[in-house]
């Protein structure tokens, strides 16, 4: 039998580096140009687990935008997870996406939810402060993940995977 | 009805506690230490009636929210929606039953687009299946499937089909429709591995893009194709198929999904109750259902046992009438043209034999007209009694002829009686050239036509044995000649030997008057006439009695002569029987030119 599959939708801003995460963690089968034409990209992902069933994360990345359309509400129907991405350099990013994570509620009131906060690279860069992130992971699981270096990427996937299959 | 408390205490009612001694006190301490704990248990009870009547009053003011809200407490487990399941179920049949028309004009808006749907797709197969006839029926391709369709006795669709069934199925796959997510994929032997779950995403991303887009009455996107490959999806409630193919698949391919899907559909009941819709993908019907090797082998079978299509040998008789009708006219007109020519070339030879005709062309419009051209001499024999033979039916027959001088000996002879004009007593006959005249005419006639024959067209020399019809001599002659054969006709019979039949007495006495003319006749003509009695025997007998028997009877008859005045008949000879077939007499006469 194939391995569970989930729908994971990821929300962010534009330019907040949801592409790059995915072209990090999948290869891609579909170009990027969809994102520009039907504003999504489609690709999946297995993922083993030590001494448990693997599951597949089929990835949707939604094209960049500050609000919900009807479009992209249709896009998000039957998700099982939402990873959220905003920009550490840029704290209206966070608000965007933070905004949409409650826009999606109405069509997804139970997803489970992540937040990536991307650039970690520039961490010296950011207008995100120590104190939100704080105030963040009291209400859902926040990791800092740089599409430029790798870093933190696996584990924002292993933490969706996590919230799926306990 | 005693006032009972509100709030919390109609729960827990406060103990009966005595506020001062009156009269009867004792009496009611009494029944509170008997029957106080009853009648607590009892104003509880009634205040609990009261409560319940209170909220059974507001019942239809909450029952709204009370469905919703339950409804989406239910979750994954859906309690709710059993238990309404039936009552809902029946309510609607009973609304169907006693409220048609408003359950008509409530689901309106909905069958409306569900009919407009199936139409469309009704019509988009007709036109599909109409193109690939109409685009092949007039090429050499579309004559020889005609011809195939024609000699197998299978309707033309059918073959146009069977020639147009040139698709494969790549990949079938099963999604569920609201997420996208790929329940299952079926693909042909030999293709590459794919992605199966990206595309099963983007497929349902682009039909959702494709319908908030342009769709319109919850359409959705139904066909794709680029080039040969063709995209077809089909939506469920709960599941999509889509199968991608190559080449182009029949009208018919379409509703073998539509039925694939429906009966996946129908195994989700099969389904434990709560259970994800992956699970489905363990039925092996739900896997057997889209693997697209059965899909195309029922498709073929689906296809070829179409009743619609069944092969039924479409009627021959209507064409074999035809074409039997049309070989019976040309063999008709074969035919009457046959007999025609056939009439027209025995006319011809006919023609060509006629004297004094030399035929040339004929124009000819078969049973309808003749036209003979010919060279014709003026003195041939008329040709009508031959075109009249000719037997042409209601045809008209005209001559144009020519006039020309033929040398035929039949015109020759013709042209020179018409030119001598022979009296009776004459004979005139023309053989190669030559016209040769005989008999006995008027001298003033024959020195005439002597001198006019050789002036005849035609005659190249005439010969003449005329005689002068007019010299009495000749005259006496040939009247002797006539009466020497009327007498020598004459014969006595005899019974036996020299006795005479009865009557024979008659004949001699005319045999004795016409000798006896003869020999007067003789005398004129310038002879002598010889008589000799004869006699004839049968075979029958000794010939030496016979030769008797002969004799006897030649004497017999020139003794009856002579008793009548003819005298001078000698005998034969006995030897000799000139009639061996009779037993008579007669006279042979001889004439001879007497001596100068």
């Amino acid at each position: 039998m194939s391995a569970a599959a989930f729908k994971v939708c990821m929300l962010g801003d534009f330019g907040v580096g949801k592409t790059s995460l995915v072209a990090r963690y999948v290869r891609s089968t579909f170009s990027e140009k969809y994102l520009t034409t039907i504003g999504v990209k489609v690709d999946s992902k297995e993922v083993l687990r030590a001494g448990r069933e693997p599951v597949k994360l089929v990835l949707w990345d939604i094209a960049g935008r500050n609000a919900l359309d009807t479009v992209a509400a249709n896009y998000l129907r039957g998700a099982h997870a939402l990873l959220l991405v905003a920009d550490g350099t840029r704290e209206s990013s966070l608000a965007s996406v933070l905004d949409l994570l409650m826009q999606s509620r109405s069509v997804l009131p139970h997803a489970h939810a992540v937040l990536a906060l991307n650039k970690q690279d520039l961490v010296g860069q950011w207008e995100v402060g120590p104190a939100t992130v704080r105030q963040l992971r009291e209400v859902l699981p926040v990791l800092e993940t740089s599409a430029a270096s790798g870093a933190g990427v696996e584990d924002a996937f292993a933490a969706i995977v996590a919230g799926l299959v306990p | 009805m005693a006032t009972l408390p509100a709030g919390d205490d109609h729960a827990n009612p406060p103990r009966a506690v005595p506020q001062a001694q009156a009269p009867g006190d004792d009496f009611e301490r009494l029944r509170e230490l008997l029957v106080g704990d009853e009648r607590r248990e009892l104003a509880a009870a009634r205040a609990r009636i009261v409560e319940l009547e209170r909220m059974q009053g507001n019942l239809p003011q909450r029952l709204p929210e009370a469905a919703i809200a339950a409804l989406r407490e239910q979750g994954d487990h859906p309690r709710v929606s059993a238990a309404l399941a039936a009552p809902v179920a029946q309510a609607l049949g009973t609304a169907v039953h006693n409220n048609r028309q408003g359950i008509i004009d409530a689901l309106f808006p909905v069958i409306g687009p569900m009919i407009r749907r199936a139409v469309s797709e009704a019509l988009r197969g007709l036109v599909d299946n109409l193109n690939g006839a109409i685009e092949s029926s007039l090429t050499l391709r579309g004559l020889k499937w005609r011809l195939e369709a024609w000699r197998g006795g299978v309707p033309y669709a059918q073959v146009v089909l069977r020639h147009r069934l040139t698709y494969g199925i790549d990949h079938v796959f099963l999604i569920e429709r609201a997420s996208g997510l790929l329940l299952h994929h079926a693909a042909a032997a030999g293709l590459p591995p794919l992605d199966a779950d990206a595309i099963a995403g983007m497929l349902t991303a682009l039909g959702d893009f494709v319908g908030d887009s342009v769709g319109s009455d919850g359409g959705a996107l139904d066909a794709a194709q680029v080039g040969e490959s063709l995209v077809w999806v089909e939506h469920g409630p709960l599941l999509n198929l889509a199968c991608f193919m190559r080449g182009v698949p029949p009208a018919g391919l379409r509703s073998l999904l539509e039925q694939r899907l429906e009966d996946i559909h129908a195994r989700l009941a099969a389904l434990p109750e709560g259970a994800p819709l992956q699970d489905l993908t363990r039925d092996t019907e739900v896997r057997e259902r889209i693997d697209p090797t059965s899909v195309l082998r029922e498709a073929q079978l689906a296809l070829s046992a179409d009743p619609a299509a069944a092969p039924k040998r479409s009627p021959r008789w209507p064409l074999l009438l035809v074409v039997l009708l049309v070989f019976g006219a040309l063999g008709w007109q074969a035919l009457r043209q046959w007999r025609w020519n056939q009439r027209v070339d025995a006319l011809r030879a006919e023609l060509a034999a006629q004297p004094g005709f030399v035929p040339g062309a004929i124009e000819s419009r078969p049973w309808r007209s003749l036209v003979v051209h010919g060279l014709l001499d003026p003195d041939a024999p008329s040709l009508a009694p031959v075109l009249g033979r000719a037997d042409l039916g209601p045809a008209t027959v005209k001559l144009a002829v020519t006039g020309f001088v033929s040398a035929d000996d039949r015109v020759v002879e013709l042209r020179a009686r018409r030119v001598l004009q022979p009296p009776p007593g004459v004979t005139l006959a023309v053989q190669e050239g030559v016209l040769r005249l005989a008999g006995d005419a008027p001298a003033q006639w024959s020195a005439a036509a002597l001198a006019r024959a050789p002036l005849i067209a035609g005659v190249r020399r005439v010969e003449s044995t005329l005689g002068n019809a007019l010299d009495p001599r000749r005259v006496a002659r040939a009247a002797l000649s006539k009466a020497i054969a009327e007498a020598s006709a004459l014969t006595v019979e005899f019974v036996r030997e020299d006795e005479p039949e009865a009557g024979s007495a008659a004949v001699v006495d005319d045999l004795a008057a016409k000798l006896r003319s003869a020999q007067a006749m003789a005398q004129d003509a310038s002879l002598s006439l010889a008589l000799r009695s004869v006699g004839s025997s049968d075979e029958s007998g000794a010939d030496a009695t016979n030769e008797r028997v002969r004799a006897l009877r030649a004497r017999w008859l020139a003794l009856a002569l002579a008793a009548r005045g003819i005298a001078g008949i000698s005998e034969a000879d006995a030897t000799l029987n000139p009639d061996p077939t009779r037993r008579s007499a007669r006279v042979q006469v001889v004439a001879s030119d007497l001596p100068q």
